[in-house]
């Protein structure tokens, strides 16, 4: 068996090493348009970023129960996330073993054993095969390596990630500066208690879904692409986080390494969070509650908006405000931004009745102006002669850099850009080896063959 | 349910307005046929005027047309629950307001220059609001045709309409606007009313 792709528990390397091509693309100073525009490019992403490293995949919350799962997307996979009767979160490939069939078509949904509805193979949660039609039609079928592909994956807090990476670095690790960030945003909630509101919001852009990532780290826009979500704040006499002076503000960005990355914006806004909302529906009442029951205090209050604290996980995972964005490539062009709400379960119950408005409002006034800002640049990118894209603001202008590299630097910086970038490119430069994981692999022929081969 | 009561905790009146929206769903989708053709018509106008305001921007004048106590809700699902899931948008009369103010505001980005609107509506069938002699519900289909900057997009829905009349003619009280789009990824939905 020479075609190492033939054993399904093989460690592949796919694809080209691009080292030299992707030095010239991202310069320290500088990127390349090709990788907004390069079908190529785009296509390798699909299997290095998106399957090399670490990508969110759902949170624990949204299978809570026995039996539950979600579907998801993992680059071009679809995954089931699943909740095992044992209680065991497993990452199915949404795949039939058999022809390939897509097994789940809900969205979410609880099982006892996913059925494929084209010859009904079926399969227990953990992925193992349960049952095939006319078996005997098989020549040594417990041989065969049919039970579900599955990726690895793994929890931090409830938040759970999945790679098809061979070997990837633990989750803890490769999380590293920005874990104490995300502790930030579970620990705001009593108890550290996170819910996943099932439904979510669902926008596409005509654009490359990394002008999503170089916004969230992008104070700067801010002021101008948000100037009308600033001037309705403004009739309201309200000074919105987004209103501030670039120029003077004490808010910071930093880079937290694996292109992670964060924007403070607490030193901004001396009053706190809750004082950068505006009017909302049923605000009044609410906060007339809060009062009837003693617990109209301001930390209470702040724990209806967002901390103010923006943390990107490359490459998937926005933090803002009380959503968490997951960012979704869906073509060169083309990018799904779902926005899932995070309740906070140990709360006073009005504090998650206001959440269910507070970010409807900057979804309604905020992101619109995003969208259009990314399709613009995706149309401007189309300028073929004009090759390149400055991302030097900050350095040696501004940026500290501390002993591990790190760079912290004021909202207009753009080293969160520079920092995901390096990090890209090192995914992308070589071919990741890969594994598809499966429940069994050791009674399958293939396993023993390689057994006997070492023997 | 207006005509109700209000109830004294400010928790449990979100709450009651919420259920409230549900429930109006609720009816229109398990209603028997309406009969009562004269007055289905009367309130249809109302519906074919609120198209036609929208469509030509005028949204001030649209906006006169809401009671104070405006809900316009979008829900991501059909199924959810205003109280329990995430919506597009729920608004009162005053964010109704902002976003009104907004459709003028040309830094805007996203919504100015300001696409072109057409939306057709359909299936207008109306019944007395349970309990309340001088509400309607009104159920109806709509399609909305989006063009702008080059693109175009195009989505249909159900509406379901709450109208009062109080002496001033019909009024908008409550609007829910279903898009089954929306659960599959919709671009930027910043210009919708």
């Amino acid at each position: 068996m020479d075609d190492p792709s033939l054993r399904p528990d093989s460690v592949i390397r796919r694809g080209p090493d691009l080292s030299a091509e992707l030095d010239h693309l991202v310069q320290s100073d500088l990127v390349h348009r090709g990788l907004y525009t390069d079908q190529g490019l785009f296509d390798l992403e699909m299997e290095r970023v998106f399957g090399g490293t670490w990508c969110y995949l759902g949170h624990e919350s949204e299978i809570a129960e026995p039996g539950s799962f979600v579907r998801r997307r993992l680059g071009r996979r679809q995954i089931l996330l699943v909740r095992t009767g044992e209680g065991e979160l497993r990452g199915l490939l949404n795949r039939c073993t058999h022809r390939g069939t897509t097994l789940v078509g809900e969205d979410r949904g609880c099982a006892k054993r996913f059925v494929c509805p084209y010859h009904g193979w079926s399969f227990a949660l953990d992925g193992r095969i349960l049952g095939l039609p006319l078996s005997a039609s098989y020549d040594k079928l417990y041989e065969r390596p049919f039970d579900l592909g599955q990726i690895e994956v793994a929890s931090y807090r409830g938040f759970v990630f999945g790679t098809l990476a061979a070997d990837p670095m633990p989750l803890e690790g490769w999380l590293g500066a920005a874990k104490p960030w995300l502790d930030e945003h579970i620990d705001r909630h009593p108890g550290g208690a996170i819910r996943v509101v099932p439904t979510s919001i669902k926008f596409e852009f005509r654009g490359n879904w990394k002008l999503s990532w170089d916004n969230a780290a992008d104070g700067l826009h801010a002021t101008f692409a948000h100037r009308s979500y600033n001037l309705i704040g403004k009739e309201a006499k309200t000074e919105t986080v987004l209103a501030r002076n670039p120029a003077t503000t004490t808010m910071v960005s930093r880079t937290l390494g694996h292109g992670h990355c964060v924007v403070d914006q607490r030193p901004g806004i001396p009053g706190g969070p809750w004082s950068t909302m505006r009017p909302l529906p049923t605000r009044d009442a609410l906060e007339a509650s809060l009062e009837e029951r003693g617990l109209h205090r301001p930390e209470t209050l702040d724990l209806a908006t967002g901390n103010m604290i923006n943390l990107s996980l490359f490459p998937n995972l926005i933090l803002v405000g009380n959503q968490l964005m997951v960012v979704e490539p869906l073509a060169v062009d083309r990018t799904r931004l779902t926005f899932y709400l995070a309740l906070a379960d140990h709360a006073p119950d009005e504090v998650n009745a206001l959440r269910l408005r507070v970010d409807e409002d900057f979804i309604s006034f905020g992101t619109p102006d995003d969208l259009e800002m990314f399709e613009r640049v995706q149309e401007g990118l189309a300028v073929v002669e004009e090759e390149w894209i400055d991302i030097s603001r900050g350095d040696n202008a501004g940026d500290q850099i501390d002993a591990n590299g790190r760079v912290v630097g004021d909202i207009a910086s753009e080293a969160p850009i520079r920092g995901y970038l390096q990090a890209w490119k090192k995914l992308m430069a070589k071919p990741i080896p890969t594994k598809v994981r499966r429940s069994r692999i050791e009674a399958a022929k293939f396993a023993r063959q390689g057994k006997r081969a070492s023997a | 349910m207006s005509g109700a009561s209000a109830p004294a905790n400010g928790l449990e009146a979100v709450r009651a307005l919420y259920d409230g929206l549900v429930a109006d769903k609720r009816f229109v989708e398990t209603a028997p046929l309406h009969t009562d053709f004269a007055r289905g018509e009367e309130v249809a106008a109302l519906l074919r005027a609120e198209c036609r305001l929208l469509d030509a921007r005028r949204f001030d004048d649209w906006l006169s047309f809401w009671e104070d106590d405006a809900l316009f809700w979008v829900p991501l699902d059909p199924e959810a629950h205003p109280g329990e899931d995430q919506s597009l948008l729920l608004d009162d009369r005053r964010r109704l307001g902002e976003r009104v103010w907004r459709m003028n505001d040309k830094t805007a980005w996203g919504i100015w220059p300001p696409p072109k609107i057409t939306r057709v509506l359909g299936g207008v069938e109306t019944w007395t609001a349970p309990g309340a002699d001088h509400e309607v519900l009104v159920a109806s289909s709509l399609i909305i045709h989006y063009v702008r900057r080059e693109h175009a997009w195009q989505t249909a829905g159900h509406q379901i309409h709450r109208l009062r009349n109080s002496g001033r003619g019909w009024r908008l009280c409550r609007k829910i606007l279903v898009l089954p789009l929306i659960q599959t990824g919709v671009p930027n939905l910043g210009w919708l009313l």
